[in-house]
């Protein structure tokens, strides 16, 4: 009896766990930063931030959908690069709403071809998309012959700068974006396949699962959050840089999908957890950056936040003793 | 048909490197002279050396994505360390701090239980970050002259990173092939539970490869840095994808197991033979990533096919 108790309250912990965690720690690191900088209390920071927050939030949702599959893409940083030149050198000649629409098409057919890759010759998922990393960001750079794009289109710098009723477009965007992922992931029967493929790719495929077609989804829908993301982050800078632009971007989004408790290798994943912890790394970033910290700290920061998550969730589920939460 | 693919799993890579040749010395009338090809091979060296440690660690069925940041940290440790220290010391310690990050790898991933890809992916940017602090974010130049002799000097006239990566391929070969140690890599990559029941320790196997993988990543920063005489905090960004585009080129199996360290000793030239292809053209930098970004594609496409059409014999039921 003894026994089961204990177990129940381990099971409760490790539900409570996604849902106290994070913002606990976001509310804390706010607290530990206003103490420490004026300039981070200010409301016009923390709710910059809040904008900032948008670009890699945007960016993990298809990172969630593609780690709950069972697969990460390492590609997405400079297919946000590519994208972003792509469809900004065009802004001139086809206007804005014409060139986002593009973008945003390009970028879903990039990781169309990601996840073609993938399932039909069973490449992992991993080395393919190194492999187009590489590629993306050289065709970046050939395209452009290393020069920044300047964004002058009244349409999309808005969608990176513009407010709507006060609160920053790109937070309202980032807000519809979620809902609408939410929707597909727990009420359809797309979202059911993802995390059935995820846990179990054997048993998917037997129980008459596509795993083909749900796994190249997930790759499309890696690509088109990642050109919504790119739109609005070259947006917010004026201008798309094509070796500057998503440095560093995967590594982002999969520490905020890791740390907001979606476990690496597959299974039911967590995507407000993904939320909150994309928040906890721009408001780190911004305070880091507010303290006069070298920027070069604030990579070492987030490498270890990421390790930091990975051994959390192990030892999560260790604790749990290997149960599905 | 199975013969075939045996064959070209084993020297797939040779086919690679005749042809490329042959296509060289047509279209260049400089190709043919022993300088060139020299030069090629010299060139080849780095993609070569990480790849021998790679080729370790995908046989291990692991990953190291830090390579490039551990070949930086190398190099900005050697100009911080030569002129306080002298030359065989400061590489004698600046391959220790190398290999000393490949123990944190090995440590995380066995301890804390971490993925290796997601290891080296945090170790990749922490490893930057730092060769980036130690730096002060600037280029550190080297005064010593001398110490240019260890990446450009000749023996010879054979340019000495040549002897230093045949040396190195006698080493892991010999590791590899004819040690207890090697066989135990190859068993842990092909299954790790059942080598973990056999009794063998994984994670002490797991901590030394990658300890190795980094120790090479070390051997190319200090001979990249000897050639320039620059510590450069932010050297060679991408180096990663030659160092697995060589190892997967040159044979050795994604799913762990086997390891071709011939495969990869010619792959690290062939990746160099079309970069000087690439230069004789005359095209821009950005076109060298490309090209082997293309190549592993390909090389992974012909590994994928390959793959397929062995599983449905398996599936017709011929002995594989």
């Amino acid at each position: 009896m003894g026994k089961e108790k204990k177990g129940g309250m381990r099971e409760r912990f490790g539900r409570q766990w996604d849902s106290f965690v994070l913002p606990l720690l976001f509310i804390g690191l706010v607290i530990i930063f206003s103490i420490l900088s004026p300039a981070f209390r200010t409301a016009f920071n923390l709710i910059s931030s809040l904008r900032f927050t948008s670009f890699i939030a945007i960016g993990a949702i298809g990172m969630a959908f593609c780690i709950m599959n069972g697969d990460f893409d390492i590609s997405v940083g400079s297919m946000l690069a590519l994208v972003a030149v792509l469809g900004s050198s065009l802004l001139p000649a086809i206007g804005g709403v014409p060139a986002v629409l593009f973008t945003v098409v390009v970028s879903s057919f990039l990781g169309f071809v990601n996840g073609v890759f993938i399932t039909k010759l069973r490449i992992p998922a991993f080395i393919t998309t190194l492999g187009m990393m590489f590629i993306y960001r050289s065709l970046a750079y050939i395209y452009t012959n290393n020069t920044p794009v300047y964004i002058e289109n009244k349409f999309w710098l808005f969608l990176g700068n513009g407010n709507v009723l006060g609160i920053p477009f790109a937070i309202v965007l980032m807000l519809l974006c979620y809902g609408v992922a939410w929707l597909l992931l727990r009420k359809s029967p797309f979202g059911r396949y993802v995390v059935a493929v995820g846990t179990n790719r054997e048993a998917a495929l037997l129980s008459g699962i596509n795993v083909d077609r749900v796994k190249i989804t997930v790759f499309t829908l890696v690509g088109l959050f990642v050109g919504i993301a790119s739109v609005v982050i070259s947006a917010n800078l004026g201008s798309a840089n094509p070796g500057m632009l998503g440095q560093g971007y995967e590594f982002q989004v999969i520490t905020a999908v890791v740390l907001g408790g979606t476990v690496l290798g597959g299974g039911n994943g967590n995507l407000w957890g993904a939320f909150f912890a994309s928040m906890v790394i721009t408001y780190l970033k911004n305070g880091l950056g507010l303290k006069q910290v070298d920027s070069y700290w604030q990579f070492v920061a987030i490498g270890l936040v990421l390790i930091f998550a990975v051994s959390m969730n192990r030892i999560k589920f260790t604790v749990l003793g290997q149960r599905e939460v | 048909m199975i013969k075939f693919l045996k064959l070209y799993e084993k020297i797939g890579i040779f086919i690679f490197l005749v042809a490329g040749s042959i296509f060289l010395s047509i279209a260049s009338p400089h190709f043919l002279q022993s300088d060139t090809i020299l030069n090629i091979i010299a060139q080849g060296t780095y993609g070569a050396i990480v790849g021998f440690g790679m080729t370790l660690a995908i046989t291990l069925g692991g990953f190291d994505l830090s390579v490039d940041a551990v070949m930086a940290l190398t190099s900005v440790f050697l100009s911080i360390l030569i002129p306080l220290i002298g030359i065989p010391l400061a590489i004698f310690i600046s391959l220790i701090v190398a290999c000393f990050v490949g123990l944190i790898n090995g440590l995380i991933i066995t301890k804390l239980r971490v993925n290796p890809l997601i290891t080296t992916l945090a170790m990749m940017t922490i490893i930057r970050g730092v060769a980036l602090i130690v730096a002060g974010g600037r280029q550190i130049v080297i005064h010593e002259k001398v110490f240019m002799e260890v990446g450009t000097g000749k023996l010879l006239g054979v340019p000495n990173p040549i002897y230093i990566m045949v040396v190195l391929f006698v080493i892991f070969y010999f590791i590899l092939y004819h040690t207890p140690f090697g066989r135990h890599i190859s068993a842990v990559g092909s299954n790790e539970s059942a080598a973990r029941i056999s009794g063998l320790k994984v994670d002490l196997i797991k901590i030394f490869v990658f300890v190795l993988v980094s120790f090479t990543a070390g051997v190319a920063g200090t001979i990249r840095t000897s050639q320039t005489l620059i510590g450069i905090p932010t050297m060679s960004p991408g180096f990663v994808l030659v160092a697995i585009t060589v190892t997967i080129l040159g044979g050795t199996s994604l799913s762990g197991g086997r390891g071709n360290l011939w495969g990869t000793l010619f792959a690290g030239i062939f990746i160099s033979m079309i970069y000087y292809g690439l230069n004789l053209i005359g095209v821009q930098i950005f076109y060298q990533m490309l090209s082997v970004g293309i190549v592993l594609i390909l090389a992974l496409f012909i590994d994928g096919i390959r793959g397929r059409y062995l599983e449905t014999l398996k599936a017709k039921g011929i002995k594989v």
